[in-house]
């Protein structure tokens, strides 16, 4: 029984409503003022008390994502698998992207809307069959993905750190499948979701691909591929993107092995300025982080609600190999105190009232120097929520708009 | 109304909640008699008692996350962005990564339009900070290839005798080497990098936590300064390595690391399991492991590389023996007489082609 399946959640419910009844039931026989009868009485109200937290806080898992299933939330913390290619055979690198599902529009809703399995990709020179394939049998009617995009499913092989990430996701704008970009190559912003969450959050909560959608049909940004990612490759351990020593290397995933798959898989661009990072809390600092590391894969950056200093706690585990200079060199402010600036742009947002990473986000900033370039979105209000990130989402899109090299129509890429 | 984040909230609830709980556990025999209304009055006091604990509990750790500022902010009733500003609006104007000092041609009797040029430069690395000289070996037909946009692999020697006349690993032995192997169709045209291990004491050009990034200057910046100045190939895995004893950590360690730039490597056989000098990290036995590479080989994922060790298959069946695909290994003694890396460097040509490397 899933954490998040509506069984379990009811199963909550029917177990703190269960007791409370339980409880005005026994309540005579308790009705004697003795030591014995007092504490038992306490103990049922408290007992009680507990299972309505759990049903409370399951239904707030189920809302807000944090942990998708029960091996995310009381799992090992190590990588959920380490591919390996298969001996005797150089991994072929379309299977480094799997498709597991795919939906028209955007957001994920179950199934295979496109009837795409397995290895079905378009690469070179067959882009145009994902486009044909997208297209067959729906024509141009309102419901295709030539008109309203699509998002798949995906998985994600590391090809270098054997790290592997399931249930990802994918936005191909309307124009991806439109016969005048056949042809083209797409920008890429990669989003990077909190600690902890589910990916899907990043449609449901954040509602990413679709104030995308908005912003490109209404011509204020260009259109571009929405790679939706965790940055938690290990649930329930937080690797805050780093290259663990004698561990799992999480930056490389996403700094090297990440990009090598979806440029295999996708009809995106390879250079560095078709590619960006996005990300809120967490994920903002590996946005930041990301772009810092891997300047020749990342032109820009941004980190919504973010810190920019090295974390350590319960949940992070050791994550430096016990070494301060080595926790140093993660932490974005040492990083540009003490190592060359990265030519790379970096916009931070926060809220002047209602976020406390405010002051660590100026103080970022201000240490922010050429060749690398600072911005700041600063709202007057906003707590550490999604109100707060579809919020700055607009003008952080159309910043990144600006920055990244478009999708050509009728080009050659 | 107090506000959502206020202490005054948070004391009024946890009085409700006192009054509520001791009211309810005290007041217990009031409602213990039979009857309909008796029974809704406990079921009441009961939801009463909880909903003011749930209620504490949910605002505290609101508070303690930060994450609803205000009742405003629970109910989404901001809206809007903010202001968005750049901190600088100057680019600074970035130094060349690559400056050309000298440049040897090397002519083949009988043969001058197949000259092969050796370039002395010095490199800057833009995201290591680190600055090294080096010898670019550019092979016969490079210039001419120029209208084609015909593009080249690269192999990177690094060797603490880079500079030698005399080492076989020198620039300029392995540029003549390179150049006859390349005119007698052995090898694959290609471009020769020739360096040292690092600048200043050689750690095994690894990334050092609190010192030279020279991991950071091999896999980035090197890459990116001759790939803006030369006509390099460009193919994930597509570099190659090549080093003697004094490189050969270095080599192997980047290869197992950075095998998305380094696809193949030829050093000599040894233990690698610790990086030469003192430890990277002391007291850490995380990092002695990464640093281990037996180790990095026993327990990562194999890499998608080629690895030739320019030894006796005795010297190398550690490694030999840990090679699983996609990694190929293989084990090769140097030639005798004045070419012994001959055949190393036709290796790293065909290792670094388009297709499988055959090891």
């Amino acid at each position: 029984m899933g954490l998040t399946s509506g069984l379990f959640g009811w199963l909550t419910i029917i177990a703190a409503v269960g007791f409370g009844a339980l409880t005005v039931w026994l309540w005579p026989r308790l009705a004697r003022q003795r030591p014995t009868r007092i504490a038992a009485r306490a103990g049922l109200v408290i007992g009680g008390q507990a299972l309505v937290l759990i049903a409370v806080v399951t239904l707030l898992n189920d809302s807000f994502g944090f942990f998708g299933s029960w091996s995310e939330l009381l799992g090992s913390g190590t990588v959920r698998q380490v591919w390996t290619a298969g001996a005797g055979t150089a991994a072929s690198p379309a299977r480094l992207v799997t498709i597991t599902g795919s939906s028209i529009g955007t957001t994920y809703l179950g199934g295979s809307a496109l009837h795409l399995s397995g290895g079905q990709l378009a690469t070179g020179p067959g882009a145009s069959a994902l486009t044909a394939r997208a297209g067959a049998g729906k024509g141009a009617g309102a419901n295709s993905p030539a008109r309203s995009g699509a998002v798949l499913r995906i998985t994600v092989h590391g090809q270098y750190s054997g790290i592997s990430e399931y249930d990802e996701y994918v936005y191909l704008p309307p124009q991806y499948f439109q016969p005048a970009y056949a042809r083209a190559r797409f920008p890429v912003v990669l989003a990077l979701t909190g600690y902890p969450n589910d990916t899907i959050n990043l449609m449901h909560l954040l509602h990413l691909p679709a104030i995308a959608a908005r912003l490109t049909g209404a011509g204020q940004i260009r259109p571009a591929v929405y790679l939706m990612l965790n940055p938690s490759v290990a649930l329930p351990r937080d690797t805050e993107c780093t290259n663990i020593p004698a561990g799992p290397q999480v930056a490389t995933f996403f700094g090297r092995d990440v990009p090598l798959a979806i440029e295999h898989a996708f009809r995106v661009q390879s250079a560095r300025s078709g590619w960006s990072v996005i990300g809120y809390s967490t994920g903002a600092y590996c946005a930041a982080k990301l772009a810092m590391l891997y300047p020749d894969q990342f032109a820009a950056a941004v980190g919504m609600s973010g810190y920019y200093t090295a974390a350590r706690d319960r949940t992070t585990g050791n994550l430096y190999g016990s070494s301060v200079a080595y926790r140093n060199e993660n932490n974005l402010d040492w990083r540009l105190r003490h190592l060359p600036a990265p030519p790379v742009s970096v916009l931070v947002a926060s809220s002047a009232s209602g976020e406390k990473n405010l002051p660590g986000t100026l103080a970022f900033l201000h240490l922010i120097h050429p060749p690398m370039r600072g911005f700041s979105l600063i709202l007057r209000h906003g707590g550490h929520n999604y109100f707060t990130w579809r919020r700055e989402l607009p003008q952080a899109l159309r910043w990144l708009s600006h920055l990244l090299t478009p999708a050509l129509p009728g080009s050659a890429g | 109304m107090p506000g959502l984040t206020s202490r005054t909230l948070l004391y009024l609830l946890a009085g409700l909640v006192l009054v509520a709980w001791v009211g309810l556990i005290w007041g217990w025999p009031r409602l213990a008699g039979r009857g309909a209304g008796r029974i809704a009055l406990r079921a009441t006091a009961l939801a009463v008692a909880q909903a003011t604990m749930l209620s504490l509990i949910l605002v505290a750790a609101n508070r303690a996350g930060n994450f609803y500022s205000s009742w405003s902010d629970l109910l989404g009733r901001y809206s809007g962005g903010g202001r968005l500003t750049a901190l600088h609006e100057s680019r600074a104007r970035s130094a060349s990564a690559i400056t050309v000092l000298g440049a040897t041609a090397i002519r083949v009797p009988g043969r001058p339009r197949d000259t092969a040029v050796l370039e002395r430069v010095r490199v800057h690395g833009q995201i290591s900070g680190i600055t090294m000289t080096a010898h670019v070996y550019l092979p016969p037909g490079y210039a001419r290839g120029a209208r084609a946009g015909t593009r080249y692999p690269v192999v990177v020697a690094i060797s603490s005798a880079a500079g030698s006349r005399t080492s076989p690993y020198g620039s300029a032995r392995l540029a003549a080497s390179a150049t006859r192997e390349i005119l007698a169709g052995r090898m694959r045209p290609s471009i020769l990098v020739t360096l040292r291990p690092g600048p200043g004491t050689d750690r095994g050009c690894v990334n050092v936590p609190g010192g030279p990034q020279a991991a950071a200057f091999l896999t980035q910046d090197l890459p990116a300064a001759i790939s803006t100045s030369y006509r390099v190939a460009v193919r994930p895995g597509g570099w190659g390595l090549l080093a003697d004893a004094s490189g050969g950590y270095c080599a192997l360690a980047t290869t197992l690391t950075s095998a998305a730039i380094f696809g193949a490597a030829a050093l000599p056989p040894a233990g690698y399991q610790a990086p030469p000098g003192p430890p990277v990290v002391p007291h850490s036995p995380q990092f002695a492991r990464q640093d281990n590479l037996l180790w990095l080989a026993r327990h990562d994922p194999p890499q998608p590389v080629s690895v030739l060790f320019t030894g006796t298959t005795r010297a190398a069946a550690p490694f030999l023996a840990l090679a699983r695909a996609p990694m190929r290994a293989a084990s090769t003694p140097l030639a005798t007489g004045p070419w012994p890396l001959a055949h190393v460097l036709d290796w790293l040509g065909r290792a670094l082609g388009p297709g499988q490397a055959r090891a």
